[in-house]
């Protein structure tokens, strides 16, 4: 009889990635937000029975949002109401996942530069309420560099910097022999959205009036995830447009969702503007106009100075918006580009006769990019040292929550 | 300097302690002494659910015992928990503050064990219920 | 959620996912189900159009006795595969390209796979309770849990359904016992005097399987006994509920003493904030004193810190 497998839970702002270890893709991607009966203004002497237990998680809270008030309970990646946050991992274990917390081992994901406070929070709900057998708490980059050791031009190190980008906001994150440099961490306010309404707001711009304005959100989405790819050079990319349309614009099929007809979408520039949004900020944005590589330089270059060479060379994607088409190669040209440009001037400057060592660049893009989290977790929890670098049960009942302040880094595949 | 009721290894500044008894199972103990005084409770714990409640609350806020300031993290032997008043605590907060807020726990603490207690039981026999209401 | 589902959600998903996916892809999902029920959800890379599921059940011997392989072939024959492999118990197997329209209908159908197996002692009591013979039937035991196991026995009136129950923690133990008592108690209701008569027994096991060897008799093991009548068996679709219902006793136990945890764990907090309140009370107020000073140019003087710590660590940088 095989042992059950641990259960792998990572909690995002937008979304939350649930499944059992050992598959490659999670089981439930539902969005982080609980609905709870609007009534529920009760305080807390008025409960008198189980109206704790009338409320839903996910999709199913968005159905229901009429009747029930929607809160997200994770913020900025931290979780603001542990409340909320408790019943939402008691139905997610209970319902969606159907597992008796009893039985399992769970892996649980933090931002990086959470208080250790959270952590305990963590383990007091999941060891007093649910009695889990096991826990361990992964850095979210971490488990990023992790999910990219499949990849075939990794190097299964865990230092690295990773490249978050979900829905929300766009991460630079360090990390060193599996401990993140949090000094250094960059945050770039563009993302998912900002794209998906960028792509919108040329559709509309090249008169797509056959699209209703109920659907352009979710068309726009569509035409984001399917068709679009990074350019090498935008310019050069305008003029095979112009000069080839037939070959370059597309026709993207969509259903009306109202009245089911079917109607064409041309898409055009869309296709290779999308991604530019990372390379190129001031298309959308008009405070926030440094490219991402130069974050990815910069992050880099106030990391400490002997970690430098191996988190250029080891940069980890991760996140549905780092998905485009291209976009690992155009970024690894575009730092290389900012790199060479630096030792070529200090080689100048010293008058030819320092010859530096080159630095090698190496922009890891894999398969499993998009639950990149979840992924290199469902594979930590695989391994044996998982069990080994658990906190237990036991453990917890002999010295309480604060074990749970440090969990040891992974540093081999077993 | 240490508070001295902790160190407790100088006779000379300890003050006589003092119980304040209504019976067995509820009393306080204040221990005091030249630069500290100690508080101890003993919650009133009539059966088994009131002995697991009051422990997981009492065990709830000393885990908590950092924003709590005057709270010690482990309570003194044969009490549920104790509070550890130093004479940094009364020169930078008002004295009478500290008194109200041990006050205002020993009455919330009651309070909240029989009602969490009544919950408890109320959410049982709803439970029960729900489910042998499945076979009618 | 008050009741649980009799069947996986997970299991139903993911197998709805797979049906109407147009590229057959190479798959292997591991699922789990309450009570040690492990799913493997495969193709092969050769055969991608063949979907197949591997049940492991520990107990699956044990109710092979009571009929659970004649439930198998009247619930999913077609799809029953006979090479049952090593570690598998039980295994179907889905064509992808031959699969009947009602696809979530079939998936549904699967996702109660472990209900309709569990279910067999309980068809067999209540078959024997329908052959009127005289004396009490065999007891069955299902040892679906390591250390829990369920009794199922047939008299001439009642079928009676025996859990014993394990609970690990004191805390578990003494909440389970103010829910158990619940359950002992509620048939004082009018509205559910037709329920099942309920009776819970710590440490004591009950008559029935008091002569059973290795019974664990200490503080931490309990039994519960439910007496079915035949008003909950004797028409087939109460009996279909009446099973769904019971087999899930232990989890539906649980998972409730698992929310009043949780509840408490939300009252304690409240509790926590407001003595919280009560105790910066005694805290001296010295923000207004310093928020009021200027400097010699009129502006507000602040302490770096207080900013530093006022605004979130995340972002914080691009406000100033």
């Amino acid at each position: 009889m095989s042992k059950l497998p641990p259960v792998v839970i990572d909690n995002g702002t937008g979304y939350t990635k649930m499944g059992f270890a050992g598959n490659t893709d999670p089981q439930f991607v539902i969005p982080t937000v609980i609905g709870l009966p609007n009534k529920s203004r009760y305080g807390i002497a008025s409960k008198r029975g189980i109206e704790d237990l009338d409320f839903h998680i996910g999709d199913e809270a968005t159905k229901n949002s009429k009747a029930y008030g929607l809160d997200y309970p994770i913020r900025h990646g931290q979780i603001e109401n542990w409340d909320h946050m408790e019943r939402y991992w008691e139905q997610s274990i209970f319902k969606y996942m159907r597992c008796e917390p009893e039985d399992h081992y769970f892996l649980l994901t933090e931002p990086p530069l959470n208080a250790p406070e959270n952590r305990e929070q963590m383990a007091e709900i999941f060891f007093e309420s649910f009695n889990v057998q096991g826990m361990y708490i992964a850095v979210q980059a971490v488990l990023a560099l992790a999910a990219s050791w499949t990849a075939k031009n990794s190097q299964q190190t865990l230092t690295g910097t990773v490249i978050d980008s979900g829905d929300g906001v766009t991460h630079v994150i360090p990390v060193a022999e599996g401990y993140v440099l949090g000094s250094s961490i960059k945050h770039i306010p563009i993302a998912g959205r900002d794209i998906t309404g960028f792509v919108q707001q040329l559709l509309r711009d090249h008169g797509e009036t056959s699209i209703p304005p109920e659907d352009s959100l979710e068309i726009a989405r569509r035409i984001k995830e399917q068709y679009s790819y990074t350019s090498h050079d935008m310019a050069n990319e305008f003029l095979k447009f112009d000069q080839d349309p037939v070959k370059y614009y597309q026709q993207f099929d969509a259903v009306n969702s109202v009245n089911q007809h079917t109607y064409k979408v041309d898409v055009g520039y869309e296709r290779f503007l999308a991604p530019e949004v990372f390379f190129n900020p001031e298309l959308v944005s008009s405070d926030f106009l440094t490219p991402l590589p130069d974050v990815v330089d910069t992050c880099i270059q106030v990391s400490p100075i002997d970690t430098r060479r191996g988190l250029y060379s080891n940069i980890v994607l991760s996140g549905g918006s780092t998905m485009f088409k291209g976009f690992g190669k155009r970024l690894q040209r575009d730092i290389k580009r900012i790199v060479d440009g630096r030792i070529k001037k200090s080689e100048d400057l010293s008058g030819g006769n320092l010859q530096a060592r080159p630095i090698d660049v190496n922009v890891i893009a894999h398969k499993k990019q998009r639950y990149a989290v979840w992924f290199g977790g469902s594979i930590m929890a695989c391994t044996d040292q998982f069990y080994q670098f658990s906190h237990s049960k036991a453990e917890y009942e002999e010295y309480g929550p604060s074990i749970c302040r440090h969990n040891r880094v992974f540093d081999s595949l077993a | 300097m240490c508070p001295k009721v902790e160190a407790g290894n100088t006779k000379e500044v300890l003050l006589n302690p003092l119980v304040v008894s209504r019976n067995e199972n509820e009393q306080v103990l204040i221990e005091s002494s030249i630069n500290s005084v100690r508080v101890s409770i003993k919650i009133k714990q009539a059966d088994d659910i009131e002995r697991i409640l009051a422990h997981q609350f009492t065990r709830f806020l000393m885990l908590r015992a950092e924003s709590f300031i005057i709270l010690r993290r482990v309570p003194i032997k044969g009490y549920d928990i104790s509070f550890l008043i130093t004479n940094f605590h009364t020169e930078q907060m008002y004295k009478h503050k500290l008194v109200d807020f041990i006050i205002e726990f020993m009455e919330e603490v009651d309070k909240e064990i029989s009602e969490m207690k009544l919950s408890l039981n109320a959410r049982a026999r709803i439970v029960a219920e729900t489910y042998l209401s499945q076979f009618v | 959620m008050i009741l649980l589902e009799p069947n996986s959600y997970v299991l139903e998903e993911t197998l709805l996912a797979r049906f109407n996916s147009e590229k057959h892809e190479v798959v292997d999902i591991t699922l789990v189900d309450f009570d040690n029920v492990i799913y493997h959800v495969q193709t092969q890379a050769e055969q991608r159009n063949l979907l197949t599921l591997g049940v492991e059940m520990k107990y699956f011997n044990e109710v092979v006795q009571y009929g659970a392989n004649e439930i198998l072939q009247r619930e999913y024959g077609p799809y029953l595969s006979s090479s049952a492999s090593g570690q598998y118990q039980i295994t179907l197997e889905f064509n992808l390209d031959s699969l009947p329209e009602d696809k979530a209908g079939l998936a549904k159908h699967v996702s109660m796979l472990k209900r309709n197996v569990l279910a067999s002692p309980f068809v067999r009591a209540f078959e024997y309770w329908e052959s009127q013979q005289e004396g009490a039937g065999p007891l069955m035991a299902t040892h679906y849990r390591e250390d829990e196991a369920i009794y199922v026995q047939a008299q001439q009136d009642r079928v009676t359904v025996i859990f014993s129950t394990l609970f690990r923690e004191e805390v578990d133990r003494v909440l389970g016992r103010v829910f158990l008592q619940e359950f002992v108690d509620a048939r004082r209701q009018a509205s559910i005097q037709n329920a099942p008569q309920v009776f819970y027994s710590s440490r004591e096991a009950p008559l029935e399987i008091r002569h059973l060897p290795g019974l664990k008799q200490d503080e931490s093991v309990g039994y519960v006994s439910f007496v079915l009548f035949p008003r909950h068996f004797a028409d087939a679709d109460v009996r279909e509920k009446t099973i769904s219902q019971i087999q899930l006793f232990r989890d539906y136990l649980h998972y409730h003493i698992k929310c009043a945890k949780a509840y408490m764990h939300s009252r304690m907090r409240t509790r926590v904030t407001s003595f919280l309140k009560v105790i910066n009370r005694a805290k001296p107020d010295r923000t207004t004193a310093t928020s009021e000073k200027r400097t010699a140019t009129g502006r507000y003087f602040r302490p770096q810190f207080r900013q530093a710590s006022a605004s979130p660590q995340l972002g914080g940088e691009s406000e100033w």
